[in-house]
């Protein structure tokens, strides 16, 4: 019985170092403390009389391309999102609507299922309304609220100073997938989006475009 | 008070009947294709300045862009977009060559690339009566003549569902273009303070 015992100890104890080491590092040296609110609300492309326009560059694997990303509240529930070239050529057209996606129109040179679905995952996340808050945890400068979404965990960094959200971390249990970050002159709107990847080399730039 | 309303409802009418589109008939197609192809012909070199409007249903208003563009015959064109932000792109020997606020890049011309070029290039110059690539249809107004372009390639019906070229009537060039989607939304660029065989360096067409 002893025998048996010892292994499986010590098998334990290696899977716990593993999956200690392997869970994910967002908010290691920060301090839980109580969720002080249940739910968060987004406060960017939450109006609909902005129409929300950004000058756009994407770096894939070292190749950079520009274009215009345009997002829009048509409703309470809905976001239409257009990119289109500089030109004006419309590339996609899509709609948002909680978990609901539906393609207006996507270039054939596009319309590829990984390609979709990860714009999908992108703006589903950047355009994603409110968070369940779980848990909560602090360092000097942030206040981190942890939201799930099926087997995904988002991190809202909200700045302690400005009280603004600063950034999103969008992770599995045990690696950092996407990240979002804003930059915001006063809370209601984006200035700057910067839409990273960590597991493929894909970082999308957002500049707003005052009209 | 009768006359007041006849006469307003008289210059209603006349407004109306002045920018109302009436079809060309053979003759004034005819005369209207040659005085194109000659300025076209005797176009070497083409400077204006452009307003693009994007026109989206959704939107509250259009987004408008605006810039230079400058075009060295046969083939060298640069759009240049100056306002709200900087974006070059340069159609030379078959390859793209852009600019984006410094950061450079190049495509080689695909069979995409190489219709929208040349629908750019033509509309610039005007040299786009292409019966083989369109159906071309001639209409006219008191200020312009103008050019509806239905594409026939399946390529390029995908981006354009329609195109519409307005020709100013005193200098026979493009002064706007119009090229409208399958959704209707469409993309209006208007040109102005035009320059006709002024020198260009070639350096403007490096990117």
């Amino acid at each position: 019985m002893q025998k048996s015992t010892i292994p499986f100890l010590i098998t334990s104890f290696f899977l716990l170092v593993l999956l200690n080491s392997c869970a994910v590092k967002t908010v290691k040296d920060f301090d839980k403390t109580a969720v002080s609110s249940e739910i968060f609300k987004t406060p960017y492309f939450s109006d609909k009389s902005i129409d929300y326009v950004y000058k756009s560059s994407i770096s894939v694997y070292g190749r950079d391309f520009g274009g215009i990303f345009i997002a829009k509240k048509i409703n309470d529930t809905t976001h239409r999102i257009v990119f289109t070239t500089e030109f004006g050529n419309k590339l996609f057209d899509f709609e948002i609507s909680g978990n609901e996606f539906k393609v207006n129109f996507i270039l054939e040179e596009l319309d590829r299922k990984i390609i979709v679905n990860m714009l999908k995952r992108d703006f589903m996340l950047l355009l994603k309304k409110e968070f369940v808050v779980e848990e909560q945890f602090e360092n000097d400068n942030f206040t981190i609220l942890k939201s799930l979404e099926n087997n995904r965990i988002n991190f809202l960094f909200v700045s302690k100073k400005s009280l603004k959200l600063e950034k999103l971390v969008h992770s599995t249990k045990s690696k950092e997938k996407i990240s979002i970050e804003y930059l915001s002159e006063n809370n209601t709107l984006a200035d700057k989006i910067i839409i990273d990847h960590k597991n493929i080399k894909l970082r999308i730039e957002l500049n707003y475009l005052k009209n | 008070m009768k006359i007041k309303m006849l006469t307003a409802i008289l210059f209603l009418c006349s407004i109306v009947g002045f920018s109302q589109e009436q079809k060309m008939s053979e003759s004034e197609i005819s005369s209207f294709k040659n005085a194109v192809n000659s300025t076209a012909k005797s176009t070497k070199t083409l400077t204006t300045y452009f307003t693009q409007y994007k026109h989206l249903d959704f939107l509250e208003k259009d987004i408008e862009t605006s810039g230079k563009m400058n075009f060295k015959a046969p083939g060298s064109l640069q759009w240049e977009y100056l306002k709200p932000y900087k974006y070059s792109i340069v159609f030379k020997n078959n390859k793209i060559y852009i600019n984006d606020a410094g950061k450079k890049s190049n495509i080689d011309n695909n069979k995409m690339f190489d219709k929208l070029n040349k629908l750019i290039v033509g509309s610039v110059n005007g040299n786009m009566f292409d019966d083989k690539e369109f159906t071309i249809s001639y209409f006219k107004t008191k200020d312009f003549n103008i050019t509806k372009l239905l594409p026939k390639d399946a390529t390029l019906k995908k981006y354009i569902k329609q195109m519409e070229l307005y020709f100013d009537k005193s200098s026979n060039t493009v002064s706007q273009v119009k090229m409208i989607e399958s959704s209707n939304d469409f993309t209006k660029i208007v040109f102005k303070n035009k320059s006709i065989n002024a020198k260009i360096d070639d350096s403007v067409f490096n990117n």
